[in-house]
């Protein structure tokens, strides 16, 4: 049944028009950090050493910053397109004259936003990490490789990196919801990308094993908020 | 008589204004519910109380014998509505969106969709995307998707809003006969009178989000809307006449001398003859009808 209303949001979203713009993404995200590391374009022009913060000195720091970027934002246009757009454009009184618990049709919603993205993200970064490899078969990066694809430890910490990221959308989505506007569900994630991904002085949230955690644990906080009063609250 | 939608005292408010206030509706199985009101009178509020769209404050809905909860979700299986203009999903086309729609009612039935479109007369358009329809067009489409799954009963918000004549009297006739051959009760709101006057067997007047009045249109006919009206100068002999000679009892004074008379018994020759044998003085006699237009205004207007 779940599987079913998550297939109809889908298709009733035009699916297609958001699997050929993460593709392009993917590839966009692909040939920059690709660039970044064989075609020196961090690359000082006076040291000839690639200008990097602290921290962001291993091409993985880089992958996964760029993708968790990209992807938290795409996030944020889904959900909103999905969700806070159905509520302004009227389709979701709609979806609320069917005999579907209203609950379970939002989880639906959001569900199908999340596996979309966390399948696109995995995808993207297996693809990134893979090219880099190879390209390390041929050149010399800028940045050292520090990850190993043969490891069964690094599909996990890939798998986890992008459950964190893409369950953060929610946090956006309720702030959307909230406010009633698609625009201020995109300013959210990328606020949230500030508060999140960027380095401050020392303090870095990334490579914190709490910090993940707090975040998904706070982010599925706000998605159950965004669902708990949908059986009662007056639809306008 | 059961009823297949009751409500009892209904009352919404936002932000303490009360939007309707007590408002008792009755439909019979089988019949077209016209309910009837002025823009701003409360209807859309009702109606959206009524598919569970907004919770009511106080007061009860009763719909196949069930009480409405916010979990009622079976409810929703046997009815079908439009609430304000239909809204679809636009990039789809009009068959895609009635198919979509199938699958969350649950509704299997591969020729259904091309039925509906049919009865509508929507087959030429089916295959474009709505967002190319017009304003008469999503209308109809509307309607084919509150339809579509043979609902027991249709909630319908000004369903004929956006269609030019012609198609008023298409929409008219396809209800009627969805009531008188499938058997579906119909809830149709309007706040144009002579839209529903030739379907409606029982009209609902509301005003200013109270419920002024629900009248059977039989009975309007019959009893209000034809009636004598008498000028005379002496109006106490008059009444004696009417009610001791001609045994009248169905008539009122509505000022000094002048009487309206709704006995039929008598015709008005029979009633100057009468008048003439007494004494009585006739300034004036005539035969009046009113009209269920003159009957709404009299009810929306007693509410001010």
């Amino acid at each position: 049944m779940m599987l079913k209303l998550i297939k109809l949001e889908w298709k009733k979203n035009n699916i297609a028009k958001y699997i050929r713009n993460v593709v392009i993404l993917a590839a966009v995200l692909c040939l920059f950090l690709f660039a970044l590391c064989y075609l020196g374009i961090a690359d000082s022009p006076d040291t000839g050493i690639p200008d990097a913060a602290p921290g962001n000195d291993m091409i993985s720091s880089s992958i996964e910053l760029f993708t968790s970027m990209a992807f938290l934002v795409f996030t944020g246009v889904m959900l909103s397109g999905f969700i806070v757009s159905s509520y302004n454009n009227k389709t979701m009184n709609l979806m609320f004259l069917y005999p579907i618990k209203r609950q379970k049709v939002l989880v639906s919603q959001m569900l199908a936003v999340w596996i979309f993205n966390f399948t696109a993200l995995v995808a993207t970064k297996l693809l990134i990490y893979g090219c880099v490899l190879l390209g390390s078969q041929f050149m010399v990066s800028s940045f050292p490789l520090d990850y190993n694809m043969a490891e069964p430890g690094f599909y996990v910490q890939l798998l986890v990196r992008s459950i964190v990221t893409v369950t953060m959308g929610f946090i956006a989505l309720f702030i959307g919801m909230a406010m009633k506007s698609s625009k201020a569900t995109i300013v959210a994630s990328f606020l949230l990308i500030l508060l999140t991904q960027a380095n401050m002085g020392d303090l870095t949230f990334r490579d914190n094993a709490v910090i993940p955690v707090i975040l998904t644990v706070v982010s599925l906080v706000f998605a159950f908020l965004s669902v708990r009063e949908a059986e009662t609250k007056d639809l306008n | 008589m059961p009823y297949i939608l009751q409500t009892s005292q209904l009352t919404k408010k936002i932000r303490n204004k009360e939007l309707v206030s007590d408002v008792d509706i009755h439909i019979s199985k089988g019949e077209i519910y016209g309910f009837l009101g002025p823009n701003g009178a409360g209807k859309t509020t009702v109606m959206k109380m009524i598919t569970n769209l907004w919770k009511p404050d106080r007061g009860s809905i009763e719909i196949f014998g069930e009480m409405l909860t916010p979990h009622s979700y079976e409810i929703l299986k046997r009815m079908g509505s439009i609430i304000e203009l239909p809204v679809f999903y636009d990039h789809m086309t009009g068959r895609e969106n009635l198919t979509l729609h199938c699958e969350y009612m649950g509704y299997y039935n591969v020729s259904s969709v091309k039925d509906a479109l049919q009865m509508l007369g929507l087959d030429a358009a089916a295959d474009q995307p709505v967002r190319s329809y017009s304003l008469g067009m999503k209308e109809r489409l509307g309607i084919a998707r509150a339809v579509i799954c043979k609902p027991e009963i249709l909630i319908l918000d000004e369903p004929t809003n956006g269609l030019d004549p012609v198609g008023m009297k298409q929409i008219r006739e396809l209800l009627k006969t969805l009531c008188s051959e499938y058997g579906i009760t119909i809830m149709i709101s309007s706040h144009i009178l002579s839209e529903i006057e030739s379907i409606a067997d029982m009209v609902g007047i509301i005003d200013h989000g109270r419920m002024m009045r629900e009248v059977r249109m039989r009975d309007i006919e019959e009893i209000n809307l034809n009636y004598m009206e008498l000028a005379v100068l002496d109006e106490r002999k008059a009444a004696y006449v009417l009610t001791e000679k001609l045994g009248l009892a169905n008539f009122k004074i509505i000022d000094s001398g002048r009487f309206r008379i709704y006995d039929r018994s008598v015709s008005s020759g029979q009633l100057s003859k009468a008048l003439a044998l007494n004494d009585v003085e006739v300034v004036a006699i005539g035969k009046k009808t009113e009209t269920l237009e003159d009957y709404f205004l009299k009810m929306t207007g007693e509410a001010k």
